[in-house]
């Protein structure tokens, strides 16, 4: 039988350092460059061609501005579609403007799609993405609070501020748009990143009951240990259904699987090196565990 | 019952389930709805606007989602569904519609008209209209008809019996007068009354193209809504573009399923492959929940949809995995093959259920709170963790537990363990 024994517990304050320093790279990319958010925040069109043979990017561009849209953002992708947002407002106007172009490429007019957002609408999307994410947190930290203590639910929390934080900066840095799905990627992603530090917190909440001749902080560290490959594998199989996605998908599932792929790799890490350390370090300053270092530190 | 009876019971319940599943959703392609943003179409959200005139309540939107509703009828479009979102939208989604902006124009149209008195012109010969002498609330159909000498198509329109006497009555009154035919507050024409007309009709004239009179008269047949319908989203999707995202969506789906397949069957070995008629048990329910919903109008499988189920792929192996784990280092512990399959699948079914509890909760927040397409992602997350429990209690617990009692004992090195006795 495999028995991998590892002192992640030894390594807590590189794990801290570590995080910290993921923290300060995150808020400056979110600080810096800022996040771009998508048609659905602020109104607009989006159109998306799925392919669009022997057209040019320069092409689709100019086509765009000969029909009376100032500055359009054209994109390509990877499978020789495009991808166009104007500021355009109007469903009607903005058609007109597919069709017209369409006609103009000589592309088959069933060959994309026209999202439309209207002006106000950003708002509605924004608040509710806002008050989603709050009331999520919210039931998380009552949920924990309630099944286990108040220690593990706020260390959890961190975990999972510590795992939003990080893949919006990553969206930051490499300049993806957020869109609902993002949110919606980021609110099931907090749920999975909750899901391993539960497992760990479960077995150390199981070992402490029997604590004996040990450290809390050697004990958290056989628990995590104990729960290793189990917290690996579900995190392989969780990962791979995103990766899949990610690879083979469009444009709609890869914007969900980015967040996910981003924030579930972060939320493996955070469980053992973020919740983890910072639960045990709390724990200890507890009078029954202090005791408990005094008389083990040097046998553990 | 006793635990054995139990179990054949558990697997029989499973059985009679993933067949009643295959039975209603093969052929998948059309038993399964698909959405809007797949088989392609017009999907709009129209949301009322407030004004200190017109408040939006639950009235309001009732009115006007029946008038929607009827100018979505009088589009021909077959298979329509129209929705309230929150308290002030409608959501319309219009498949296989070809000519997305005559629907737009019909269903952003407010449509009110009225007759206002003319009090003079001004500097550029346009009339200033005054009062409001009657509106299109009389009116009971409409007819297009070509003026023979200008060429020019003109809205016929007929009026119930309470507006042709409120119609004579005005025009008695106005003979030789210049009244305005005014559309949501753009003047049409400006006739001089000839005669007094009792015959409960009038025309309008104007500058219309043939496809603009013909929304004329869908929008003044139906009614004017009773308040400002503006779009907030609009999505129109060519079935070519829909059609491709589907196969990508299949295809994530189906690599996603077989990756976590191989690995489980690389890690687990016998346990893998286990998990692998537990994964089939789930994606059979899986389905077989969806076409049921279908039919019943409730499910449209959407992008978003996709990206749930594909998630949920993960969620369903992590179960699995849960109770190997457990199984396996309670027999380490010393347990015999039997008790440690009761109580460690009995521990990991706990794990699981609070693990997929906060999955289910964070999908529910967000079917609850967020607008917009992202809700079939939220929505098939939450049958998914609900389907994987199911799968998890009653069918891969009730396999771990038989085979710890039969064939484990004989071969344990198939399921990636030693024996009991020489582990203690």
């Amino acid at each position: 039988m495999r028995r991998i024994k590892v002192d992640f517990m030894g390594f807590r304050w590189w794990f801290l350092g570590f995080s910290a320093l993921l923290m300060i790279v995150s808020a400056g990319a979110m600080g810096i460059r800022g996040l771009q958010f998508g048609i659905e925040f602020q109104g607009g069109t989006v159109v998306s061609f799925s392919e669009a043979e022997g057209v040019a990017l320069a092409d689709m561009r100019s086509s765009f501005e000969s029909h009376g849209v100032a500055s359009p953002q054209v994109q390509s992708t990877e499978d020789g579609g495009f991808i166009v947002r104007t500021t355009e407002s109007d469903p009607d106007a903005a058609n007109e403007t597919y069709r017209a172009v369409v006609e103009e490429l000589g592309l088959p007019a069933d060959a994309g799609d026209v999202t439309t957002i209207g002006p106000g609408w950003g708002r509605n999307i924004t608040n509710a993405a806002l008050l989603a994410l709050t009331l999520s947190v919210a039931a998380i930290l009552l949920y924990t609070s309630l099944r286990f203590e108040y220690k593990m639910a706020g260390t959890a929390v961190v975990a999972l501020v510590h795992d939003v934080v990080l893949t919006l900066g990553v969206y930051a840095l490499v300049g993806r748009e957020v869109t609902p799905n993002t949110i919606a990627a980021v609110l099931t992603f907090m749920g999975y990143s909750l899901y391993d530090t539960i497992v760990v917190f479960h077995r150390i909440r199981e070992n402490s009951q029997r604590l004996v001749k040990q450290t809390f902080m050697s004990m958290a560290n056989d628990s995590i240990n104990q729960v290793l490959m189990r917290s690996i594998n579900t995190s392989i199989t969780s990962l791979i259904p995103p990766l899949a996605m990610l690879l083979f998908g469009g444009e709609t599932l890869k914007d969900f699987a980015f967040a996910l792929v981003i924030g579930l790799l972060s939320g493996v890490y955070s469980s053992v090196g973020v919740a983890s350390p910072i639960y045990a370090m709390w724990k200890e300053r507890e009078p029954k565990f202090q005791a408990l270092k005094k008389r083990y530190q040097q046998a553990s | 019952m006793d635990p054995k009876q139990r179990n054949v019971l558990a697997l029989a319940v499973i059985a009679m389930l993933v067949g009643l599943a295959w039975w209603q959703f093969w052929p998948p392609d059309q038993q399964i709805t698909q959405g809007l943003d797949i088989q392609g179409g017009l999907s709009v959200i129209l949301t009322a606007q407030e004004t200190t005139q017109t408040l939006v309540t639950d009235d309001v939107m009732d009115r006007a989602e029946l008038i929607v509703r009827n100018r979505v009828d009088r589009l021909g479009a077959s298979e329509a569904s129209i929705q309230r979102q929150g308290s002030d939208s409608i959501l319309v989604q219009l498949p296989g519609i070809s000519n997305a902006e005559d629907a737009l124009a019909a269903l952003g149209t407010t449509g009110q008209l009225e007759i206002r008195a003319v009090e003079g012109v001004d500097a550029t010969g346009t009339p200033i209209v005054g009062d409001v002498l009657m509106t299109g609330e009389y009116i009971t159909d409409a007819s297009l008809s070509t003026d023979p000498t200008t060429g020019q198509i003109e809205v016929n329109v007929n009026f119930n019996a309470e507006g042709t006497r409120l119609w004579a009555e005005i025009t008695t009154a106005r003979v030789g007068q210049q009244i305005a035919i005014v559309l949501d507050g753009v003047v049409q024409s400006a006739p001089v009354v000839q005669e007094p007309i009792t015959g409960g009709q009038t025309r309008i004239t104007g500058d219309f193209t043939p496809e603009e009179a013909q929304q004329l008269r869908t929008v003044l047949e139906t009614g004017a809504l009773p308040v400002t319908l503006e779009f907030s989203e609009s999505r129109v999707v060519g079935p070519t573009l829909g059609q491709d995202s589907l196969r990508q969506g299949v295809l994530a789906v189906a690599m996603g399923l077989a990756l976590v397949m191989v690995y489980m069957a690389l890690y687990y070995r016998a346990f893998g492959v286990l998990s692998w008629l537990s994964l089939a048990v789930f994606a059979s329910l899986f389905l077989g929940l969806l076409a049921v919903l279908s039919s019943f109008g409730w499910f449209a499988l959407s992008l978003p949809g996709i990206a749930g189920i594909t998630l949920t792929v993960g969620l369903a192996a992590d179960s699995s995995i849960l109770m190997f784990e457990r199984f396996k280092e309670e027999v380490r512990l010393g347990k015999t093959f039997r008790s440690a399959a009761k109580s460690g699948t009995r521990h990991a079914i706990g794990t699981s259920l609070d693990a997929d509890l906060v999955t289910f909760v964070s999908a529910l927040v967000l079917y609850t709170v967020a607008i917009g397409p992202v809700r079939g992602f939220a929505l098939t997350l939450m049958m998914g963790v609900a389907i994987d429990l199911t799968v998890a209690i009653l069918f891969t617990r009730t396999i771990i537990v038989m085979l710890a009692e039969s064939v484990v004992p004989k071969v344990p090195g198939l399921f990636g363990m030693r024996g009991a006795d020489s582990d203690a």
